[in-house]
């Protein structure tokens, strides 16, 4: 279902490209580019006018070449914070290039100007360079970006703020006028710039926030209506930053205690407030070297791995938890039910996800199954699971989505119908099955299965 | 008769509960390193038999089978299928199948973890009717209440310990019950159930070969003592062969119950009893004094011709001589000199008078008691446990890790003495009628059946019944009763204590505890093999001492160079050599043999005293048997002969590969204001040689206690570059803050071109 309505889409936009709206005008640009973590967290403000006399029902957003696979999160609000639909189009004349198109939800008549937020986060866009490192060098990379905002429309004006959350810069392009304070570099303001127009920006800089990839991440739901929905996620982890070069040494890690390093010792998780029975292990066994502090509103979870992370290290864990299913699972009407959680949790700030399969494992005997999903994500096909004494499997819903962060943290929702009467389906079982093995055992012991006669030994022994 | 009936019911009603609660609490004590830790599996060999289960559970049984194992002992590999015994693994395999055919989805660690306790109650249960086949029913709670908690069992089964003998005493102790149950009866049935039991109980463990001497044993004895009878020789023979067959159908056994002499003794047993059944055949035929003569000479022409026929076998190469394990029972010294492999290990040491306490608290005095009631009433079962005591007493006396033989036969004695001492302080209440009741008691116990010789209760010590009423009485009876309860609370108190203490460390993760109580958890085993896991590439080849090779290739999954499977000793020694030569010769052997890694533990940073510098005069021992050219023990001695590591140390061992390895740059360490940079809290010294370099290894990992050190040995390329001339050298730029700014600009080239070495340069566009 989902693949066909995709296949729709594309189809669609095929036969159907987009042209450039020539009166469509970027009255000013303020943009700022986050690179003090490990992600490329690009927000722009755009005050765009229509100087023409049709008025416009969308505009488009242009990428900067070669960021596609990076993009992870894309998103455009107008004034009143409202998200705006986005869709991938063609354009005629530039079909090498990626554009999204953005429908407004008020068309945009001749003379007027809207103002909209378009918040971008990308990521594997900081290469560190050296690529290698050894234990007490710094970890610096290298961001390329481009010193006008890409559009396909004329800009009047337009500025950059280039915050690095590091003052050791080791260069970057200077495209006048420019200013650098502390951590931040200023690009602009640029007047009338055209369309299409693109100027290389490389920044070499420190950067030892903590790279980290997470490569997998296989979330597990599992829903009991005996009042409990448990969680488990597998987690693969990798030091994406410089790799290590050269020995590791305890002595000089265990000596250098300042905080900024490249190495990763601990990081945080925050987890649901009423989460319990929270485990944190791998295949060796528990690893004890983690903290629960219970916050107001939160679980916060220090968790550090076995070992410090080094660039180019990995390692994996599972983590595990319970909630109560009050939170999370409603009754909707007789014998129906809504549940409603996330489909990607929190690791640690700044994530970033290469893979994620969330499965929801449903009770046995659900039917009339619907998910709603907040983004597009690749539902995998159905399958079956079998859990305590259950003759008849459990529903398991798969889902896939490569390439994500932070911002993907949003809600799915299940809806399910399912008879209450199941309930006590094995319990029942259950207590039938101890009921025939103690009437087989009481059967069985006032029968004699002995080839001796019985009879003669009594008299025997009388 | 329905008075009777529910008495009966009374009667089985105590007993299951009595049963019940001495699993739980068999069950429930052996979980201290659960509670306190986490379901682990612990130690070295439970390693490799959860990593071998969890390949059957995996693969299969056939696969696992023929399961050659490319991970040990590289390059050789190993034939796991061939070299273990399958029984445990086949054990908890079936529970995890069964388990998951209820969709049940255990992980196979917790019912591997888990075995040794469950077991640990059948255990109890076979006891209980092996004392009761032997004594009375009373004995047999008492023995089966012991058994659950006494330390010299538990150190082998407490939760995690997942190894052979968790299962295999239940298989002996069940045995023994179906033996003495055969030889009562003199049924074929039972006899083809020990001979099963038995079958299982060599797919289990190697101390099989204690079932396979001792019945034959007990066979023989009966013989001389003139008992024989047809019961025991159709249950002896049914068993031998049944047995025999059955035991031949293990594939690490083989051939082996006809080809050695450890099990030759049965089979002469079971050629001697045939002879005997021939000769009382022939006494129904010829006269008395004929027979006489007849019998003496058949006697000893066949046990001659038997005995002639081993020693000929054996030197013609048919029958192997006995093995140096075996011979390392009856002289204590001989492996110190012969099998240092063997020596090494510290559970092969000679038990002290200390452990026989420490695991058997108020049994060891009891013990003797119990015996000595068998002796005075013996009966054909009887003589059976008087030879399992007094072979098992002796064997526990030579290796500390045969304690665990000892443990159940002390159980049953001490149960047969408290049952007595109690039976006779208890019963005398009502003296006017004590036979009536006795009789009626037996009667409920045996269900009615006569048993041929059922031995006389201890009232009948006549003495003491005539002096009863002299009015030693209530005041006496009182006291021994109340000294009697006294002694067992303490016993479970000790056993409580003793199996908290002693037998619940995992010894995988080590706990250590502050002033305040706090504990803290030294994670550094598995943080090491899990860095190896995750870092390393999949096919790294790691050396460490033998000691760690379950280890490694359990949790770390990486390949290993020897393991504690010591079958190659001429390997071992290898590495052994490797460890004890300097750098240099290290790493011709190192590189011969493709070590990628090399990893040592070391104690100094937290003064562990388990470390491979305290285990290193073994492997100098050990690599000293093999290549005594190169490596010599007294090397490693100073002149008076000490073994030290500080600076009078001999220079031998101050500059081998384990002393540089343990020690690389702890010289600059200093753990505390008190002590001098470079003490070892484990010598409490100063070490010798602080200042040094490694040329061909460089440190790859160290945990956070330092108590696991991994080296990675470098690739020739890289030790070994050839000098570049100072001209030619590229300086490298150090790394410096751009002071530029937007105030300071000096001069800088707008829109460089960006051109990274060995790349293609940016297109800009």
């Amino acid at each position: 279902m989902f693949n066909l309505l995709i296949l729709c889409a594309l189809f669609i936009n095929a036969y159907s490209l987009e042209t450039v709206n020539k009166q469509i005008v970027n009255k000013n640009i303020e943009r700022s580019i986050d690179l003090s973590s490990q992600l490329v967290k690009i927000s722009a403000t755009l005050t765009v006018e229509n100087t023409g006399k049709e008025s416009a029902s969308n505009i488009l957003i242009l990428l900067e070449p070669k960021t596609k696979s990076n993009v992870s999160y894309i998103s455009v609000k107008n004034s009143l914070k409202e998200e705006l639909k986005l869709t991938e189009v063609e354009v005629q004349d530039h079909k090498s290039k990626q554009f999204y198109k953005v429908e407004l939800s008020q068309s945009l008549q001749g003379g007027r100007t809207i103002v909209l937020t378009l918040e971008i986060v990308l990521t594997k866009s900081l290469i560190p360079y050296p690529s290698s490192i050894s234990q007490k060098d710094r970890q610096l990379v290298r961001y390329f970006g481009s010193h006008y905002f890409y559009s396909p429309y004329n800009t009047l004006k337009q500025k950059t703020t280039v915050n690095l959350g590091s003052r050791n810069i080791e260069s970057y392009t200077k495209l006048k006028p420019v200013s650098q304070l502390e951590s931040t570099i200023v690009y602009g303001q640029y007047a009338n710039v055209q369309p299409f127009s693109i100027d290389p920006m490389v920044i070499h800089y420190e950067n030892n926030s903590p790279f980290l990839t997470v490569t997998s991440l296989k979330r597990l739901i599992e829903i009991s209506h005996w009042g409990s929905i448990a969680i488990e996620e597998n987690i693969d982890i990798l030091h994406s930053g410089a790799k290590l070069k050269g020995p590791f040494s305890r002595y000089d890690y265990q000596r250098d205690v300042g905080s900024s390093h490249h190495s990763v010792k601990s990081y945080k998780t925050v987890l649901p407030a009423a989460a319990h029975s929270i485990y944190y292990r791998d295949s060796n066994g528990n690893i004890s070297t983690s903290q629960v502090r219970v916050r107001k509103d939160w679980i916060e979870l220090e968790l550090r791995p076995r070992f410090p992370l080094f660039g180019g290290w990995r390692t994996s864990y599972t983590l595990g938890y319970s909630v109560p299913s009050y939170q999370y699972l409603f009754k909707t009407d007789k014998n129906q039910y809504l549940l409603h959680m996330r489909l990607l949790d929190h690791i640690f700030d700044d994530m970033q996800v290469d893979l994620l399969e969330t499965k929801i494992v449903l009770p046995v005997g659900v039917s009339n199954v619907q998910l709603t999903t907040p983004y597009e994500v690749e539902r995998l096909p159905d399958s079956l699971t079998y859990k305590y004494l259950d003759k008849k499997g459990r529903l398991v819903i798969s889902l896939r989505k490569t390439n994500l962060v932070e911002h993907h943290i949003q809600d799915f929702e299940v809806v399910y119908e399912w008879p209450s009467s199941l309930l006590f389906h094995e319990p029942i079982s259950l207590t039938f099955a101890l009921y025939v093995l103690f009437l087989v055992i009481i059967i069985y012991v006032r029968l004699d299965f002995s080839l001796h006669e019985a009879k003669s030994e009594h008299v025997k022994t009388q | 008769m329905w008075k009777l009936n529910s008495k009966g019911g009374f009667t089985s009603l105590i007993i299951f509960t009595v049963l019940a609660l001495a699993w739980i609490a068999g069950f429930a004590s052996r979980l201290f390193a659960v509670i306190r830790f986490e379901s682990i599996i612990h130690e070295f060999d439970p390693w490799f038999n959860y990593r071998a289960t969890a390949y059957m559970v995996e693969h299969g049984f056939y696969n696992f089978l023929n399961w050659f194992d490319d991970r040990a002992w590289y390059p050789l590999g190993r034939i796991v299928g061939g070299t273990v015994y399958p029984g445990l693994m086949i054990t908890s395999g079936s529970i995890h199948y069964i388990l998951h055919l209820l969709n049940i989805n255990v992980h196979i660690r917790d019912v591997c973890v888990f075995l040794a306790p469950i077991f640990s109650g059948l255990t109890a249960i076979s006891t209980y009717l092996l004392t009761k086949e032997l004594w009375s029913t009373g004995a047999g709670l008492f023995a089966a209440c012991f058994i659950a908690i006494v330390p010299g069992y538990i150190s082998r089964s407490v939760a995690g310990s997942y190894d052979n003998e968790g299962i295999a005493i239940f298989a002996l102790q069940f045995t023994y019950y179906l033996w003495v149950k055969s030889v009562k009866s003199g049924s074929i049935f039972w006899s083809c159930m020990t001979a099963l039991s038995y079958f299982y109980m060599v797919s289990a463990w190697g101390g099989y070969v204690f079932i396979i001497n001792l019945i034959p044993l007990h066979v023989f004895v009966l013989i001389l003592m003139g008992r024989y009878s047809n019961r025991l020789f159709i249950s002896y023979t049914t068993f031998y062969i049944l047995g025999l067959l059955l035991s031949m159908q293990i594939p690490f056994v083989g051939f082996q119950p006809i080809r050695t002499s450890e099990h030759m003794a049965a089979s002469g047993v079971f050629a001697l009893i045939v002879a005997v059944a021939a000769l009382k055949y022939c006494q129904s035929v010829l006269t008395k004094s004929e027979f006489k003569t007849f019998f003496y000479f058949g006697v000893l022409a066949v046990a001659s011709i038997v005995f002639l026929a081993v020693v000929v076998l054996t030197y013609a190469g048919y029958i192997a001589p006995w093995s140096g394990r075996f011979y390392s029972l009856w002289d204590v010294s001989y492996a110190k000199i012969h099998i240092p492999i063997i020596a090494s290990v510290s559970e092969h040491q000679p038990t002290t008078w200390f452990s026989f306490f420490f695991d058997l608290h108020v049994l060891v005095p009891t013990f003797p008691a119990g015996l000595w009631y068998c002796i005075k009433n013996i009966n054909d079962e009887r003589v059976f446990v008087v030879l399992y005591a007094l072979s098992a007493v002796y064997f526990a006396g030579v290796m500390v890790r045969l304690m665990l033989t000892l443990t159940p036969v002390v159980c049953i004695l001490s149960g047969v003495a408290f049952s007595t001492l109690l039976d006779f302080y208890l019963r005398d209440n009502d003296t006017p009628r004590p036979n009536e009741s006795d009789d009626e008691e037996e009667k409920a116990k045996t269900g009615g059946r006569r048993l041929y010789d059922k031995a006389g209760r201890v009232p009948k010590m006549k003495h003491e019944q005539v002096r009863e009423p002299d009015g030693i009485g209530s005041n006496l009876r009182s006291f021994v009763l109340v000294v009697l309860v006294l002694l067992l609370m303490l016993f479970s108190v000790h056993c409580t204590w003793i199996t908290s203490n002693a037998y619940s460390s995992p010894s995988v993760v080590l706990a250590s505890y502050g002033n305040d109580g706090t504990r803290q958890i030294l994670d550094d085993f598995r943080e090491a093999y899990y860095w190896l896991w995750q870092n390393t590439q999949d096919d790294a080849r790691i050396m460490s001492w033998w000691d760690y090779g379950y280890q490694i290739a359990g949790m770390a999954n990486r390949t290993t160079l020897v393991d504690n499977n010591t079958w190659n000793n001429s390997h071992i020694a290898l590495v052994g050599k490797a460890m004890s030569s300097n750098e240099s010769a290290a790493y011709k052997i190192m590189t011969s043999l493709d070590v990628d890694y090399v990893l040592v533990i070391f104690g100094g940073v937290i003064g562990y005293s388990g470390d491979d510098i305290n285990k290193f005069l073994w492997m100098v021992r050990i690599a000293e048997g093999e290549h005594p050219q190169e490596i010599r023990e007294s090397d490693y001695f100073t002149e008076q002969g000490e073994f030290r590591v500080d600076a009078q140390g001999s220079p031998t061992l101050l500059n081998c590969l384990m002393y540089k390895l343990s020690y690389y740059r702890f010289g600059e360490l200093r753990l505390d204001y008190r002590n001098p940079p470079g003490f070892d809290r484990t010598r409490n010294t100063i070490i010798g040689n602080k200042d040094f370099s490694l040329t061909y290894l460089e440190e790859a990992y160290t945990t956070e206690h330092w108590l696991v050190r991994i080296y990675r040995v470098k690739k020739p390329h890289e030790f070994n570059r050839p000098r570049i001339p100072v001209s030619s050298r590229i300086i490298k730029s150090q790394h410096f803050t751009s002071k530029k700014n937007s105030k300071r600009r000096k001069g800088t080239l707008k829109n460089k071109a960006l051109v990274v070495k060995g790349k293609r340069p940016l297109k800009q566009s």
